[in-house]
């Protein structure tokens, strides 16, 4: 028997108008044929200014060493290594949205993972930007890759977090890489089909690999999507946990503390999916792709975002009671008089990091808010505000007053290459974004015309009759029976 | 086509049930006799570090049916319909393990030993300068109020949801609009049963009930631990429960497609439970603090020290780890009533074990006491699940028939 194509007409629909595969190739590649808007350009060029200051910002850096950069003894993390975490936090959106909601056959993940993949890529190519310039001797940085060498004794250390680190991201890169190109093949077969110029139809006869969309290639399409899950979903998990390895295996304050791991991750998806509405909520509008990304999508994952924001609620409210319930001095005077005490030199980044990831995301309870645009996207920048700050507090916080109050200094400022840096990331991270919208079609095309026939708004109108009937006459009629 | 909707326990079913609950009072009593009537505080603790290794065990487990239950509402999940009434009849259990849970460490909080929980040791309340410094949460006001109201409020919600559910049997949703309302309404009282359950299950009920054992020790892990081996253990037992049914014709619209994403759960928070267990090991190993380390070499021991517990605390580790690993992994394993009946079992059992070994290196650190009784006391939990499941099975349709998201768990695909 036929399997049924039906959802609850309790669910919104997922496409809206009246669309059929036809009308869903055109709605996706027009903004990759149409010329530019003066928008596009506006953007693209500010980003690009904003990546050549950072090339500046680097220069100096490496030309007059990292004492450019405002860190000292004390805090020898800075921002650096807070833009580092938290960069590679929001690119763990792009593959939770890709591999884990491919797992549990979440529909409405076909409208946002294209982009959300995109974005997890330069996010991960901007925080590795950090710790490669944070060396200070770059030339030296492929050190840190284990080879047969003629250093001698020189040889990286196994037991660091840090190095776990190298492993970890290069890893997740190359994965979600291949993840979101493979799933590219069928779309960029399209353009190729669809191209008018020539050059257009070289460059996608050439990035398509030759794709026929064959029963064959489908075939193995399909397998290989389900490999590239099984194995980015433990990589989602990994990469964050390792990053917060690199502070809880220490004996520092603060960092130390085992819910460290899952707690990371939780923020990491909380970020990743807050930079997710940031770029969608604009593309949408831009691009002029509304039925696809629907208000639906900006309301399932706004409650992603009060979810995972809770998650970290409960974790930051568990290391404060921990610190006063474990009895430890240190550990307690790390979070009384360094965070909580608002009349310290960085309470107030404290209290920005509660405010803006626990106690704001709680207005997504409320339906009428997480279907606001204007909300959402305020919303979103918050969170990663806050996001940003998290790091803040946990690297400054926990280090610029160690063990030895001699050492306490309390006068860190970045320095106006340091800022830059972080500024150029931007700059790299929307100037890849920019060029990405225009070359490729930001939604999966092939994806979509998946879901249409269930959770397309026209096909769903259909599927009145089916609605009415009684469970008894539905199974008869579509039940399949694979071992009743 | 008309379906088996009504439940019967069958003589059979009742009798084993009342067998082990039988059992169970007999290994309690024995237990009783030779220790817990004693005069030495360690074989007093040894009889209620049983009763509260299994009450709270089981009591979580039951309870972890309604976490799932809530999950996957707040989700709008559609495919756990066609056998959503399993997990409901098993949360109907809580109010019942509830009380005897409640009365356990109500009993061990203010009865004389000490031996369990050291911080209610008057004497050592006033002494111990760690105790004295936690006395604003390990005190026996606060445990017992909060014990009591979570307790009730995990069974009113409980209760409140399974509720919701029936109401539909007789009066099925006129509309579309209805049918929104309706998953509205389910969404709000699942919400409030997330959030209790975090700020219970996954925060500060395991510190007080089972961390506090080790009182001078902590770890922020230790609750998000807690809950995933519960949690783990929880979703084994509903499937346990769909593959009896199917056994004995019943949900006819569950198959092999429900079975084999029950399987997928059992897989992926085996994992992720051996996620949270390496984390919180491996931070602690290699921080090597001795106020933190104190609590693995009391279960695994180090180069200066053995542990009684290594055997058991590496046994538990192969079993939600290793075995759930290599066996889960397959499709067709997830697919096959056998397998996936001795890996419920086997899940149940390993994370029983992963309790026991979290409480009774407390009150019994220099030797493993014997098991055999714990495993008799288990039975009697084991079978009062069973008895009054299977009452709360016959007591409503086996079918949430007139749910919205129904029709899309019966041609559910995996």
């Amino acid at each position: 028997m036929a399997l049924l194509r039906y959802e609850s007409q309790v669910r919104p629909p997922l496409v809206e108008g009246d669309k059929d595969y036809h009308q869903v190739t055109e709605d996706i590649c027009r903004p990759v044929e149409a010329k530019p808007s003066r928008l596009w350009w506006i953007g693209f060029l500010i980003s690009a200014v904003l990546l050549a200051f950072g090339i500046l910002s680097v220069t100096m850096e490496v030309m007059y060493g990292t004492g450019q950069w405002n860190l000292n003894r004390t805090i020898g993390w800075g921002w650096d290594i807070t833009n580092f975490v938290w960069w590679v936090g929001i690119g763990h959106a792009g593959t939770l949205i890709s591999a884990i909601l491919l797992l549990f056959r979440q529909g409405w993940r076909t409208g946002v993972n294209r982009a959300a993949e995109a974005m997890t890529i330069f996010a991960v190519m901007c925080a590795g930007q950090f710790p490669i310039w944070h060396m200070g001797r770059v030339w030296n940085a492929f050190f840190v890759l284990p080879y047969p060498n003629t250093r001698g004794p020189l040889w990286v250390n196994f037991n660091s977090p840090l190095l776990w680190d190298v492993f970890a991201i290069s890893t997740y890169f190359t994965v979600s890489l291949l993840f979101w190109y493979s799933g590219l093949l069928p779309d960029l077969a399209t353009l190729r089909d669809r191209a008018k110029e020539k050059w257009a139809k070289a460059f996608y006869g050439v990035a398509a690999f030759g794709w026929t969309g064959s029963t064959k290639h489908w075939q193995r399409h399909e397998a290989l999507s389900l490999v590239l899950a099984g194995l980015s979903t433990p990589l989602v998990l990994s990469v964050h946990t390792i990053v917060s390895f690199d502070f809880a295996t220490s004996v520092v304050p603060g960092w130390h503390t085992t819910i460290f791991p899952p707690y990371f991750v939780a923020g990491a998806i909380f970020s990743g999916f807050a930079m997710v509405q940031t770029l969608l909520v604009v593309t949408r509008k831009v691009l002029g792709l509304e039925e696809y990304i629907t208000i639906e999508h900006v309301d399932v994952m706004n409650k992603v975002i009060v979810l995972t924001g809770s998650i970290v609620g409960i974790a930051y409210l568990t290391e404060l009671f921990m610190a006063w319930y474990s009895h430890v001095p240190y550990e307690w005077f790390a979070f009384k008089e360094n965070r909580v005490n608002l009349a310290s030199p960085y309470g107030w980044s404290y209290w920005i990091m509660m405010g803006c990831n626990v106690l704001s995301p709680q207005i997504f309870w409320f339906r009428k808010m997480r279907r606001n645009l204007v909300v959402t996207f305020f919303m979103s920048i918050l969170v990663n505000i806050g996001m940003w700050f998290e790091r803040f507090v946990i690297i400054v916080t926990s280090i610029y007053r160690d063990y030895l109050p001699s050492a306490w200094s309390t006068y860190y400022k970045p320095s106006i290459w340091e800022v830059g840096f972080y500024i150029g990331t931007f700059g790299l991270f929307f100037t890849c974004y920019f060029l990405f919208s225009k070359f490729f079609p930001v939604i999966a095309i092939a994806e979509i015309k998946h879901i249409l026939k269930r959770s397309g708004h026209k096909y769903k109108d259909g599927m009145t009759e089916i609605e009415h009937e009684s469970v008894e006459v539905f199974a008869d009629h579509h039940g399949h029976d694979h071992g009743a | 086509m008309s379906i088996r909707e009504q439940f019967v326990a069958t003589k059979k079913y009742n009798g084993i049930a009342l067998a082990l609950m039988t059992l169970g009072a007999l290994a309690i009593a024995g237990l009783y006799v030779t220790q817990g009537s004693k005069a030495d505080e360690h074989q007093q603790a040894r009889f209620w570090a049983a009763l509260l290794h299994n009450s709270v065990y089981f009591l979580l487990v039951v309870n972890a049916a309604m976490f799932f239950i809530c999950a996957t509402t707040l989700a709008w999940g559609g495919w756990q319909m066609a056998f959503r009434r399993v997990p409901e009849a098993i949360s109907a259990v809580v109010p019942v393990i509830g009380t005897i849970a409640g009365v356990i460490l109500l009993v061990i909080c203010f009865g004389n030993n000490h031996e369990l929980y050291h911080w209610t040791d008057p004497v050592k309340a006033k002494t111990d300068a760690a105790f004295i410094w936690k006395a604003g949460f390990l005190n026996k006001n606060f445990f017992a109020g909060w014990t009591v109201f979570t307790i009730v409020a995990w069974s009113v919600l409980g209760w409140k949801m399974r509720q919701l559910s029936r109401k539909l049997d007789e009066k099925p949703l006129e509309s579309n609009e209805a049918a929104k309302k309706y998953v509205w309404n389910n969404t709000v009282w699942a919400a409030m049963f997330i959030i209790i359950f975090s700020l219970t299950v996954m925060s500060s009920i395991p510190w007080l009930w089972l961390m506090s054992i080790d009182a001078h020790w902590f770890s922020t892990m230790y609750s998000w631990y807690t809950f995933a081996s519960s949690f783990v253990a929880g979703v084994a037992l509903i499937t346990l429960y769909v593959v009896y049914l199917k056994n004995n014709d019943y949900l006819e619209y569950t198959n092999e497609e429900h079975l084999h994403d029950l399987g997928k759960f059992m897989f992926a928070f085996s994992i992720f439970w051996t996620y949270l267990w390496f984390s919180q090991f491996m931070l602690i190993w290699y921080s090597n603090q001795p106020e933190e380390t104190i609590y693995f070499i009391k279960r695994v021991g180090n180069t200066a020290k053995d542990s009684p517990y290594a055997g058991i605390f590496w046994l538990m580790f192969i079993i939600n780890f290793l075995a759930p690993l290599l066996i889960l992994m397959r499709r067709s394993s997830k697919r096959n009533y056998s397998t996936i009946t001795f890996m419920a079992l086997l899940i149940l059992f390993g994370h029983w074990l992963d309790f026991y070994q979290m409480i009774f290196p407390g009150p019994s650190p220099d030797h493993v006491p014997m098991i055999l009784y714990d495993f008799g006391v288990a039975l009697f939990f084991v079978g009062l699940i069973m008895f009054v499941t299977g009452k709360a099975l016959g007591r409503a349709p086996l079918l949430a028939k007139n749910h919205p998201f129904v029709k899309e768990s019966l041609i559910h695909h995996t």
